[in-house]
């Protein structure tokens, strides 16, 4: 695949934008997680209102073969509502905070939805047939009387409007007394892991009414709690292994063949903080908000505030690549924290082939680096950009005195516009970035 | 000194954000206040160093502070504070348990502490710039088993949250103090209208049980209540392990409460200053000392 900056690589274009222009937005249409099905056929979206929405990507059309086609809506449901915990007196957001699609194994698609305490597994099914001629109801549904059947006749499938039908499978409740973070299939396609901040449960995609815990970091006394789990992932290839990143910048990869309680690690992956860059945000800014392993399985991706880091799973000791997102921030942490920003989770992705990563940022910017050419690339989502194929043209933010022309200052920047959930599609260079209640869909040009 | 000033504030701006972690909508969350107790941790660091960096109380004055020290007092309140919040449940009971854990982390923290800087520290009792210190009171009836381990008033590093903290909305039993506001600037961290209502409430109290009327008079146009964000805090850390028990929340606000009137019936009647005044008020000093040789920090978060 071809490389992310401008030049003889492939150069983004807007393709679509999902989502109210409606300056006003409501809260529960903020998006808070994106995430492409295996085939990258279906794009789905979490909000924070608990609906998911699922684009399908359209066919092609014949006679222009130089436009991709379009992602339009293929599913709309409503996965999880507000809940009331009574014995805590505590309210359970509906937000959607994880999607995971599951291979495709029939004609059907399943996935997993994950709010704060709950995950459910919804199947997504198409209908496009109806039976007709049964003979114990009539057309509209009514019971006929049994006595006046006089024939008995076999119900033939007709054709029918295509119906998308979204419905609860299981509901996996009651496991986690902490804020789920993170659900990871497992390779093997028949369990997933479910993480909150201190413990991680292993499901059984048949199985509701228990789980196994495999990691328990709670400390007996909890005043000795010096870090939370923030991200799991399962290994894409090795449905023994699985890694949790820390709030305190590190990353456990645990063996499940091991042992039943999975609290030592089988590897460790801490790079040494560099003392020079100490300060009161030292440890919320090395907190990683998301790890993502490759699709190779050899490395795996960390994100944390500043930085994008990229590891070699054989080495524990430091990253082998380190991308700095938005350095420019490091002088204004403390403004950042006043107004909470910097307890913004960023996420992050890597395209098909494993050459490219790409993490969001603030006032709508989005990074991309190249791994080979170690070339980066700042975009925006906006509306302003938003005709049909328009090239993005690439951003810049002035970090020195002098501010040049088209780039702008660390202080105009909006940090209520930040991009924390980006996906990639999984074998084209097709991208899906959520910009607060907007989705934008920005594909390469084929020249 | 520029950084006394700019942790001060980052300490203001913490508390507010575990004071209003309570209201928000899904519940606490725990990452993010762990990360806010961390920095709140640093900048108390930072701003003890630099405390402890200017003048200091006589070694004297400094050494009768040390003698009813506040640990042991917390100590014991600590241990009744979780019988009453005795729950039922399972959850409950690791509160209760966890409840009764802090008076030995306390002792053992504080035994640290002294070990640690045994170096002629008392010097550096006095101190001058203690503006908004939070100071805590003892209540009289904190018995002064001064544990060896807080003889020298050292630059403790775990926070005394407990000067952060204040009285409950509610804590008509006992004359619970409200600390010294911590914020010498203007800077809300909790925007509450409700906690200072309050405050004039535990400033009675306080009256009553202090001996020192000058003291106590002074004393509520300086109070915020900090005792909320933080009580909230240790709340968050409770609720999220177990439940949230309204009755673990007055039950450190005792805690806390508690140890105001010692230091009051000691100090001289010296009136704490308003903020950003950096006075050299022994009264105000010591309670500083005092408070710094607390380890309310952890004992705090998750005194229950």
């Amino acid at each position: 695949m071809a490389g992310v900056a401008g030049g003889n690589d492939f150069q983004w274009c807007f393709s679509q934008v999902k989502g109210a222009i409606d300056e006003d937005v409501a809260e529960a249409d903020i998006i808070s997680t994106v995430e492409f099905n295996h085939s990258g056929e279906l794009l789905a979206t979490g909000d924070k209102g608990g609906r998911v929405v699922i684009f399908q990507h359209e066919q092609e059309c014949k006679n222009r073969p130089h436009l991709r086609g379009e992602y339009n809506v293929y599913s709309t449901f409503q996965s999880h509502e507000p809940e009331f915990d009574y014995l805590k007196s505590l309210e359970i957001e509906e937000k959607i905070n994880k999607i995971r699609w599951l291979p495709q194994q029939n004609s059907a698609h399943f996935l997993l939805s994950t709010n704060d305490k709950t995950i459910k597994l919804w199947k997504i099914g198409e209908r496009d047939k109806r039976a007709e001629g049964y003979n114990l109801k009539d057309e509209d549904g009514r019971l006929r009387d049994p006595f006046r059947i006089t024939s008995l006749r076999v119900p033939v499938l007709m054709p029918m409007d295509l119906m998308v039908e979204a419905s609860p499978r299981r509901v996996f409740a009651n496991a986690h007394t902490y804020h789920i973070n993170s659900i990871s299939v497992n390779s093997d396609h028949q369990t997933y892991l479910s993480a909150d901040d201190l413990r991680i449960n292993l499901w059984h995609l048949e199985i509701t009414d228990r789980s196994f815990n495999i990691v328990d970091i709670k400390p007996a006394n909890m005043e000795e709690l010096t870090e939370v789990i923030t991200a799991a992932e399962c290994h894409p290839n090795q449905c023994n292994v699985f890694v949790y990143s820390s709030s305190k910048g590190t990353i456990r990869l645990c063996d499940m063949r091991t042992a039943a309680l999975c609290d030592r690690h089988t590897k460790f992956f801490e790079e040494p903080e560099d003392p020079s860059s100490r300060s009161f945000f030292s440890e919320i800014i090395s907190s990683i908000s998301d790890v993502k392993f490759s699709h190779s399985g050899r490395y795996m991706m960390t994100r944390d505030y500043l930085s994008v880091k990229v590891w070699d799973l054989n080495m524990e000791n430091r990253p082998v690549e380190t991308y700095q997102v938005h350095e420019y921030l490091r002088s204004k942490l403390c403004s950042l924290y006043e107004n909470d920003c910097i307890f913004d989770k960023f996420e992050c992705c890597w395209n098909g082939s494993d050459s490219a990563i790409m993490t969001g940022s603030y006032n709508n910017f989005f990074r991309m680096f190249d791994r080979n050419t170690r070339k980066d690339i700042t975009l925006e989502a906006s509306r302003e950009s938003s005709k049909p194929r328009a090239t993005l043209k690439p951003r810049k933010v002035s970090t020195g005195g002098k501010r040049k022309k088209d780039e702008i200052s660390v202080d105009s920047l909006d940090f209520n516009k930040k991009i924390l959930h980006t996906a990639w599609h999984p074998k084209e260079n097709v991208i899906a970035v959520a910009a607060t209640n907007n989705l934008y869909i920005f594909q390469d040009k084929i020249n | 000194m520029e950084y006394k000033v700019e942790a001060h504030r980052i300490m203001s701006i913490s508390l507010g954000k575990i004071y209003n972690s309570r209201v928000q909508r899904g519940g606490i969350k725990l990452h993010k206040n762990l990360l806010v107790s961390l920095v709140l941790r640093s900048a108390r660091q930072v701003y003890l160093r630099d405390y402890y960096g200017g003048i200091c109380l006589s070694a004297q004055q400094a050494r009768e502070w040390c003698e009813g020290e506040y640990m042991d007092s917390e100590q014991d309140k600590l241990v009744p504070g979780s019988k009453e919040s005795m729950p039922e449940s399972d959850g409950q009971s690791e509160v209760a348990v966890d409840k009764q854990e802090p008076s030995n982390v306390v002792e053992s923290h504080a035994a640290l502490d002294v070990e640690s800087e045994a170096s002629g520290e008392q010097d550096h009792a006095e101190d001058g710039v203690l503006d908004s210190g939070c100071s805590e009171l003892k209540t009289p009836e904190e018995n002064p088993e001064a544990s060896p381990t807080f003889e020298v008033p050292n630059g403790v590093t775990t926070i005394s949250s407990n000067c952060i903290s204040g009285p409950p909305p509610s804590n008509p039993e006992q004359a619970t103090e409200t600390p010294n506001d911590c914020q010498t600037d203007g800077s809300e961290s909790v925007e509450e209208n409700s906690l200072e209502r309050t405050v004039p409430q535990t400033c009675t109290n306080r009256k009553r049980s202090a001996d020192d009327s000058e003291l106590t008079d002074s004393l509520p146009k300086r109070t915020k209540v900090m005792s909320p964000p933080l009580i909230s805090k240790n709340d968050e850390k409770r609720a999220e392990t177990e439940e949230m028990d309204t009755s673990n929340v007055s039950s450190l606000i005792t805690i806390f409460g508690s140890s105001f009137s010692g230091l009051l019936s000691s100090e001289d009647g010296a009136q704490p200053d308003s903020e950003a005044d950096q006075d050299s008020d022994s009264g105000q000093i010591c309670c500083d000392q005092m408070l710094k040789n607390l380890n309310p920090w952890s004992t705090a978060i998750v005194a229950f």
